[in-house]
Protein backbone atom coordinates (compact mmCIF):
# COMPACT_ATOMS: atom_id res chain seq x y z
CA UNK A 1 0.00 0.00 0.00
CA UNK A 2 2.91 2.31 1.29
CA UNK A 3 4.91 1.63 -1.88
CA UNK A 4 2.10 2.08 -4.30
CA UNK A 5 1.58 5.50 -2.46
CA UNK A 6 5.42 6.18 -3.35
CA UNK A 7 4.96 4.58 -6.60
CA UNK A 8 2.32 7.01 -7.73
CA UNK A 9 3.96 10.13 -6.00
CA UNK A 10 7.28 9.40 -7.93
CA UNK A 11 5.18 8.83 -11.04
CA UNK A 12 3.55 12.55 -10.83
CA UNK A 13 7.01 13.83 -9.68
CA UNK A 14 8.48 12.88 -13.32
CA UNK A 15 5.39 14.05 -14.75
CA UNK A 16 5.18 17.57 -13.19
CA UNK A 17 9.44 17.49 -13.98
CA UNK A 18 8.15 16.42 -17.43
CA UNK A 19 5.47 19.36 -18.00
CA UNK A 20 7.69 22.06 -16.16
CA UNK A 21 10.23 21.64 -19.02
CA UNK A 22 8.16 21.89 -21.72
CA UNK A 23 6.41 25.24 -20.00
CA UNK A 24 9.85 26.26 -20.37
CA UNK A 25 9.89 25.35 -24.10
CA UNK A 26 7.24 27.83 -24.44
CA UNK A 27 4.73 25.14 -24.16
CA UNK A 28 1.32 26.49 -22.38
CA UNK A 29 -0.95 24.12 -22.18
CA UNK A 30 1.86 21.82 -20.40
CA UNK A 31 2.26 25.27 -17.86
CA UNK A 32 -1.43 25.53 -17.40
CA UNK A 33 -2.12 21.60 -16.54
CA UNK A 34 1.10 21.89 -14.43
CA UNK A 35 -0.22 24.72 -12.49
CA UNK A 36 -3.61 23.30 -12.27
CA UNK A 37 -2.24 19.88 -10.62
CA UNK A 38 0.03 22.20 -8.02
CA UNK A 39 -2.66 23.66 -6.73
CA UNK A 40 -3.99 21.56 -4.19
CA UNK A 41 -0.39 21.54 -3.14
CA UNK A 42 0.64 24.85 -2.83
CA UNK A 43 -2.90 25.45 -1.06
CA UNK A 44 -2.02 22.74 1.51
CA UNK A 45 1.53 24.73 2.04
CA UNK A 46 0.10 27.90 2.11
CA UNK A 47 -3.17 27.05 4.79
CA UNK A 48 -0.48 25.58 6.46
CA UNK A 49 1.13 28.94 7.69
CA UNK A 50 -2.19 31.19 7.22
CA UNK A 51 -4.97 30.41 8.97
CA UNK A 52 -7.03 33.18 6.97
CA UNK A 53 -8.03 31.12 4.00
CA UNK A 54 -8.21 34.93 1.85
CA UNK A 55 -4.58 34.84 3.30
CA UNK A 56 -3.72 31.88 1.85
CA UNK A 57 -5.30 32.12 -1.68
CA UNK A 58 -3.37 35.30 -1.97
CA UNK A 59 -0.08 33.66 -0.67
CA UNK A 60 -1.24 30.85 -3.82
CA UNK A 61 -1.69 33.52 -5.60
CA UNK A 62 2.21 35.64 -4.89
CA UNK A 63 3.73 32.06 -5.30
CA UNK A 64 2.05 31.42 -8.92
CA UNK A 65 3.80 34.88 -9.94
CA UNK A 66 6.77 33.85 -8.20
CA UNK A 67 7.32 30.30 -9.97
CA UNK A 68 6.05 32.27 -13.27
CA UNK A 69 9.10 34.77 -12.56
CA UNK A 70 11.51 32.41 -11.46
CA UNK A 71 10.96 29.62 -14.13
CA UNK A 72 14.14 29.76 -16.12
CA UNK A 73 15.71 28.45 -12.67
CA UNK A 74 14.13 25.54 -12.46
CA UNK A 75 16.44 22.52 -13.81
CA UNK A 76 14.11 19.26 -15.53
CA UNK A 77 17.34 16.70 -13.96
CA UNK A 78 15.84 17.55 -10.58
CA UNK A 79 12.54 17.13 -9.01
CA UNK A 80 9.78 19.75 -9.17
CA UNK A 81 8.35 19.19 -6.24
CA UNK A 82 10.80 20.48 -3.75
CA UNK A 83 11.20 23.25 -6.08
CA UNK A 84 7.69 24.67 -6.27
CA UNK A 85 7.16 23.83 -2.64
CA UNK A 86 10.05 26.02 -1.53
CA UNK A 87 8.48 28.85 -3.52
CA UNK A 88 5.49 28.22 -1.81
CA UNK A 89 6.57 27.98 1.71
CA UNK A 90 8.45 31.33 1.41
CA UNK A 91 5.89 33.33 -0.08
CA UNK A 92 3.43 32.18 2.50
CA UNK A 93 5.81 33.30 5.30
CA UNK A 94 6.01 36.56 3.70
CA UNK A 95 2.33 37.25 4.13
CA UNK A 96 2.34 35.51 7.46
CA UNK A 97 5.13 38.26 8.62
CA UNK A 98 3.22 40.92 6.46
CA UNK A 99 0.00 40.65 8.56
CA UNK A 100 1.45 40.45 11.86
CA UNK A 101 3.27 43.69 11.07
CA UNK A 102 0.03 45.18 9.79
CA UNK A 103 -1.49 43.81 13.14
CA UNK A 104 1.22 45.57 15.03
CA UNK A 105 0.40 49.04 13.26
CA UNK A 106 -3.54 48.74 13.59
CA UNK A 107 -2.91 48.26 17.54
CA UNK A 108 -0.38 50.94 17.57
CA UNK A 109 -2.97 52.75 16.17
CA UNK A 110 -5.52 52.29 18.32
CA UNK A 111 -2.95 52.99 21.18
CA UNK A 112 -2.73 56.44 19.46
CA UNK A 113 -6.13 57.35 19.21
CA UNK A 114 -6.18 57.49 22.96
CA UNK A 115 -4.14 59.77 23.27
CA UNK A 116 -6.12 62.25 20.79
CA UNK A 117 -8.29 65.34 22.00
CA UNK A 118 -11.06 63.42 22.07
CA UNK A 119 -10.14 60.85 25.04
CA UNK A 120 -10.92 62.42 27.98
CA UNK A 121 -7.75 62.04 31.12
CA UNK A 122 -10.36 58.92 33.07
CA UNK A 123 -10.88 57.25 29.64
CA UNK A 124 -7.09 57.10 28.80
CA UNK A 125 -6.51 56.29 32.68
CA UNK A 126 -8.99 53.71 32.85
CA UNK A 127 -7.61 51.84 29.43
CA UNK A 128 -4.38 52.41 30.45
CA UNK A 129 -5.25 50.44 33.56
CA UNK A 130 -6.81 47.87 31.74
CA UNK A 131 -3.66 47.14 29.14
CA UNK A 132 -1.22 47.47 32.37
CA UNK A 133 -3.71 45.06 34.13
CA UNK A 134 -3.87 42.96 30.56
CA UNK A 135 0.22 42.90 30.69
CA UNK A 136 0.49 41.30 33.69
CA UNK A 137 -1.60 38.55 32.97
CA UNK A 138 -0.04 34.72 31.76
CA UNK A 139 0.74 34.14 28.43
CA UNK A 140 -2.04 30.98 28.11
CA UNK A 141 -4.89 33.64 29.91
CA UNK A 142 -3.90 36.44 27.53
CA UNK A 143 -4.20 34.51 24.27
CA UNK A 144 -7.50 33.06 25.33
CA UNK A 145 -8.93 36.53 26.04
CA UNK A 146 -7.53 38.32 22.78
CA UNK A 147 -8.91 34.98 20.72
CA UNK A 148 -12.64 34.49 22.54
CA UNK A 149 -13.39 38.31 23.70
CA UNK A 150 -11.27 40.25 21.33
CA UNK A 151 -11.27 38.53 18.11
CA UNK A 152 -14.58 36.82 19.13
CA UNK A 153 -13.72 33.54 17.58
CA UNK A 154 -15.59 30.54 18.81
CA UNK A 155 -14.13 27.87 20.76
CA UNK A 156 -13.65 25.61 18.00
CA UNK A 157 -11.74 28.32 16.38
CA UNK A 158 -9.57 29.49 19.17
CA UNK A 159 -8.54 26.10 20.12
CA UNK A 160 -7.90 25.34 16.26
CA UNK A 161 -5.49 29.10 16.57
CA UNK A 162 -4.21 28.50 19.98
CA UNK A 163 -3.59 25.32 20.10
CA UNK A 164 -5.03 24.85 23.47
CA UNK A 165 -7.98 22.49 24.17
CA UNK A 166 -11.86 23.76 24.82
CA UNK A 167 -11.81 23.22 27.88
CA UNK A 168 -8.21 24.86 28.66
CA UNK A 169 -9.46 28.11 26.92
CA UNK A 170 -13.05 28.08 28.91
CA UNK A 171 -10.69 27.89 32.52
CA UNK A 172 -8.08 30.59 30.87
CA UNK A 173 -10.71 33.03 29.90
CA UNK A 174 -12.67 32.57 33.23
CA UNK A 175 -9.44 33.25 35.27
CA UNK A 176 -8.59 36.04 33.33
CA UNK A 177 -11.99 38.10 33.51
CA UNK A 178 -11.73 37.23 37.34
CA UNK A 179 -8.32 38.57 37.51
CA UNK A 180 -8.73 41.41 35.58
CA UNK A 181 -12.20 42.25 37.78
CA UNK A 182 -10.07 41.82 40.97
CA UNK A 183 -7.14 44.20 39.39
CA UNK A 184 -9.84 46.77 38.46
CA UNK A 185 -12.01 46.92 40.78
CA UNK A 186 -9.66 46.21 44.30
CA UNK A 187 -11.90 43.55 45.02
CA UNK A 188 -10.59 41.19 47.20
CA UNK A 189 -9.87 37.32 46.01
CA UNK B 1 -8.99 37.40 -9.16
CA UNK B 2 -9.36 33.99 -9.30
CA UNK B 3 -6.64 31.81 -8.71
CA UNK B 4 -7.75 29.06 -11.70
CA UNK B 5 -8.01 32.60 -13.85
CA UNK B 6 -4.88 34.11 -13.15
CA UNK B 7 -3.83 30.16 -14.07
CA UNK B 8 -5.16 30.94 -17.44
CA UNK B 9 -3.73 34.34 -18.00
CA UNK B 10 0.19 33.28 -16.82
CA UNK B 11 -0.29 30.01 -19.77
CA UNK B 12 -1.63 32.21 -22.24
CA UNK B 13 1.23 33.19 -25.07
CA UNK B 14 4.06 31.76 -22.50
CA UNK B 15 7.38 32.46 -24.27
CA UNK B 16 10.24 29.92 -23.78
CA UNK B 17 12.70 30.91 -21.40
CA UNK B 18 16.65 30.18 -21.21
CA UNK B 19 17.47 27.67 -18.47
CA UNK B 20 19.57 29.09 -15.89
CA UNK B 21 23.52 27.64 -15.90
CA UNK B 22 24.27 25.22 -13.16
CA UNK B 23 25.69 27.22 -10.41
CA UNK B 24 29.39 25.60 -10.83
CA UNK B 25 29.37 26.98 -14.41
CA UNK B 26 28.05 30.65 -13.02
CA UNK B 27 30.89 30.35 -10.13
CA UNK B 28 33.93 30.17 -13.51
CA UNK B 29 31.78 32.88 -15.22
CA UNK B 30 32.08 34.91 -11.52
CA UNK B 31 35.46 34.25 -11.48
CA UNK B 32 36.97 35.11 -14.76
CA UNK B 33 35.13 38.26 -14.53
CA UNK B 34 36.62 39.08 -11.03
CA UNK B 35 40.14 38.40 -12.65
CA UNK B 36 39.20 40.63 -15.27
CA UNK B 37 38.10 43.49 -12.90
CA UNK B 38 40.91 42.97 -10.59
CA UNK B 39 43.39 42.87 -13.81
CA UNK B 40 41.98 46.52 -14.74
CA UNK B 41 42.58 47.53 -11.17
CA UNK B 42 46.16 46.65 -11.50
CA UNK B 43 46.92 48.21 -14.96
CA UNK B 44 45.32 51.71 -13.63
CA UNK B 45 46.71 51.44 -9.60
CA UNK B 46 49.82 49.60 -11.29
CA UNK B 47 51.60 46.73 -9.26
CA UNK B 48 53.41 47.29 -6.19
CA UNK B 49 56.73 46.81 -5.77
CA UNK B 50 58.17 43.45 -4.67
CA UNK B 51 55.87 41.49 -6.39
CA UNK B 52 57.88 39.29 -8.00
CA UNK B 53 59.57 37.58 -4.63
CA UNK B 54 58.32 34.70 -3.20
CA UNK B 55 55.74 34.94 -1.08
CA UNK B 56 57.04 33.42 2.57
CA UNK B 57 54.53 30.89 3.58
CA UNK B 58 52.33 32.70 6.10
CA UNK B 59 51.71 35.34 2.98
CA UNK B 60 50.62 31.64 0.99
CA UNK B 61 48.04 30.64 3.07
CA UNK B 62 46.51 34.25 3.84
CA UNK B 63 45.93 34.51 0.22
CA UNK B 64 44.77 31.16 0.11
CA UNK B 65 42.58 31.45 2.68
CA UNK B 66 41.12 34.25 0.74
CA UNK B 67 40.62 32.50 -2.75
CA UNK B 68 38.77 29.81 -0.86
CA UNK B 69 36.38 32.37 0.39
CA UNK B 70 35.78 33.67 -2.39
CA UNK B 71 35.43 30.97 -4.27
CA UNK B 72 33.43 29.42 -1.58
CA UNK B 73 31.02 32.26 -0.52
CA UNK B 74 30.50 32.85 -4.67
CA UNK B 75 29.50 28.93 -4.99
CA UNK B 76 27.02 29.31 -1.76
CA UNK B 77 25.35 32.36 -3.13
CA UNK B 78 24.43 30.49 -6.54
CA UNK B 79 23.36 27.69 -4.73
CA UNK B 80 21.22 29.56 -2.33
CA UNK B 81 19.64 31.83 -5.19
CA UNK B 82 17.67 28.92 -6.02
CA UNK B 83 14.71 27.56 -4.55
CA UNK B 84 14.92 23.85 -4.26
CA UNK B 85 18.67 24.09 -2.71
CA UNK B 86 19.45 23.11 0.39
CA UNK B 87 20.06 25.67 3.10
CA UNK B 88 23.10 23.99 4.11
CA UNK B 89 24.78 25.34 1.46
CA UNK B 90 25.37 28.32 3.40
CA UNK B 91 27.84 25.98 6.01
CA UNK B 92 30.30 25.65 3.03
CA UNK B 93 32.11 28.86 3.28
CA UNK B 94 32.62 29.23 7.30
CA UNK B 95 36.07 26.97 7.21
CA UNK B 96 37.64 29.27 4.54
CA UNK B 97 36.28 32.73 6.08
CA UNK B 98 37.39 31.28 9.49
CA UNK B 99 41.20 30.61 8.29
CA UNK B 100 41.35 34.02 6.37
CA UNK B 101 39.80 36.13 9.46
CA UNK B 102 42.56 33.84 11.31
CA UNK B 103 45.31 34.73 8.82
CA UNK B 104 44.13 38.54 9.18
CA UNK B 105 44.46 38.06 13.10
CA UNK B 106 47.62 36.21 13.18
CA UNK B 107 49.43 39.08 10.89
CA UNK B 108 48.16 41.64 13.30
CA UNK B 109 49.20 40.30 16.23
CA UNK B 110 52.89 39.21 15.00
CA UNK B 111 52.88 43.23 13.91
CA UNK B 112 52.22 43.61 17.29
CA UNK B 113 55.38 41.61 18.39
CA UNK B 114 57.58 42.46 16.23
CA UNK B 115 56.66 46.56 16.44
CA UNK B 116 55.41 46.63 19.79
CA UNK B 117 53.45 49.86 20.92
CA UNK B 118 54.78 51.56 17.34
CA UNK B 119 52.49 48.86 15.83
CA UNK B 120 49.22 50.00 17.58
CA UNK B 121 49.04 53.70 17.01
CA UNK B 122 46.21 54.57 15.09
CA UNK B 123 46.09 55.68 11.75
CA UNK B 124 43.27 55.24 9.19
CA UNK B 125 44.57 52.95 5.94
CA UNK B 126 42.90 55.04 3.68
CA UNK B 127 44.40 53.81 0.38
CA UNK B 128 43.57 50.10 1.73
CA UNK B 129 39.58 51.21 2.58
CA UNK B 130 39.08 52.94 -1.00
CA UNK B 131 40.55 50.06 -3.17
CA UNK B 132 38.39 47.15 -1.32
CA UNK B 133 35.31 49.17 -1.07
CA UNK B 134 36.09 50.90 -4.66
CA UNK B 135 36.87 47.53 -6.23
CA UNK B 136 34.10 45.09 -3.89
CA UNK B 137 30.94 47.57 -4.39
CA UNK B 138 31.04 47.44 -8.44
CA UNK B 139 32.00 43.62 -8.04
CA UNK B 140 29.44 43.22 -5.55
CA UNK B 141 26.74 45.09 -8.03
CA UNK B 142 28.08 42.57 -10.71
CA UNK B 143 27.41 39.57 -8.32
CA UNK B 144 23.70 40.85 -7.76
CA UNK B 145 23.33 40.95 -11.52
CA UNK B 146 24.48 37.25 -11.67
CA UNK B 147 22.30 36.26 -8.76
CA UNK B 148 18.91 38.95 -9.44
CA UNK B 149 16.37 36.11 -9.81
CA UNK B 150 17.08 35.44 -6.17
CA UNK B 151 15.61 38.08 -5.02
CA UNK B 152 12.23 36.72 -4.47
CA UNK B 153 13.54 33.84 -2.25
CA UNK B 154 16.78 34.19 -0.12
CA UNK B 155 17.87 37.81 -0.57
CA UNK B 156 19.67 38.03 2.86
CA UNK B 157 22.26 35.23 2.67
CA UNK B 158 22.93 35.34 -1.23
CA UNK B 159 23.12 38.98 -0.94
CA UNK B 160 25.87 38.10 2.24
CA UNK B 161 27.94 35.16 0.71
CA UNK B 162 27.64 37.30 -3.06
CA UNK B 163 29.46 40.60 -1.24
CA UNK B 164 31.96 38.67 0.54
CA UNK B 165 32.62 36.50 -2.45
CA UNK B 166 33.18 40.16 -4.16
CA UNK B 167 35.01 41.37 -1.29
CA UNK B 168 37.53 38.12 -0.89
CA UNK B 169 38.38 39.00 -4.85
CA UNK B 170 39.00 42.53 -4.21
CA UNK B 171 41.14 41.85 -1.52
CA UNK B 172 43.44 39.33 -3.02
CA UNK B 173 43.48 42.57 -5.85
CA UNK B 174 44.99 44.46 -2.75
CA UNK B 175 47.70 42.49 -2.56
CA UNK B 176 48.74 43.02 -6.19
CA UNK B 177 49.00 46.96 -5.88
CA UNK B 178 49.33 47.04 -1.83
CA UNK B 179 51.63 45.26 0.55
CA UNK B 180 48.74 43.61 2.52
CA UNK B 181 51.05 42.24 5.33
CA UNK B 182 51.90 45.32 6.01
CA UNK B 183 51.59 47.78 8.85
CA UNK B 184 49.19 46.09 11.77
CA UNK B 185 46.42 49.10 11.06
CA UNK B 186 46.96 48.10 7.02
CA UNK B 187 45.72 44.19 8.41
CA UNK B 188 42.37 46.01 10.79
CA UNK B 189 41.48 48.80 7.66
CA UNK B 190 41.31 45.69 5.45
CA UNK B 191 38.91 43.63 7.65
CA UNK B 192 36.81 46.70 8.28
CA UNK B 193 36.44 47.37 4.39
CA UNK B 194 35.63 43.97 3.60
CA UNK B 195 32.98 43.65 6.63
CA UNK B 196 31.52 47.07 5.23
CA UNK B 197 31.30 45.93 1.52
CA UNK B 198 29.51 42.71 2.99
CA UNK B 199 27.28 44.82 5.03
CA UNK B 200 26.07 47.41 3.06
CA UNK B 201 25.66 44.72 0.06
CA UNK B 202 23.84 42.11 2.62
CA UNK B 203 21.58 45.64 3.70
CA UNK B 204 20.76 47.23 0.25
CA UNK B 205 21.38 44.60 -2.06
CA UNK B 206 18.29 42.53 -1.78
CA UNK B 207 16.05 45.61 -2.26
CA UNK B 208 17.75 46.68 -5.10
CA UNK B 209 17.77 43.31 -6.49
CA UNK B 210 14.20 43.41 -5.87
CA UNK B 211 13.64 45.94 -8.50
CA UNK B 212 15.93 44.47 -11.21
CA UNK B 213 13.48 42.36 -13.75
CA UNK B 214 14.14 38.47 -13.53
Amino acid sequence: MLASGQAARDARDLRWSALMGAAQEGDGAAYATLLAECLPLLRAICRARLRDATEAEDAVQDTLLTLHRVRHTYDPARPFRPWVAAIAERRALDRARRRGRQVARETLLDDAAELGAEGEAEERLAARQLREAVGGLPQAQRTALQLTKIEQLSLQEASARSGMSIGALKVATHRALHSLRRRLTGDAP
Amino acid sequence: MRTEEMIARLACGLRPVRRMPSPLVLLALWTLLAAAVIGLAALVFGTRAGLDRPMTGFETMHSLAALLTALLAGLAAFELSLPDRDRRWAWLPLPAIGLWLGTMGVGCVGELVRLGAEGIRFHVSWHCLQFIIGLGLPMAGLMLWLTRHAAWIRPLPVAGFGALSAAAFASIGLTLVHPTYGPLMVLAWHGVAVLAVTGLAALFGPRLAWRVPA
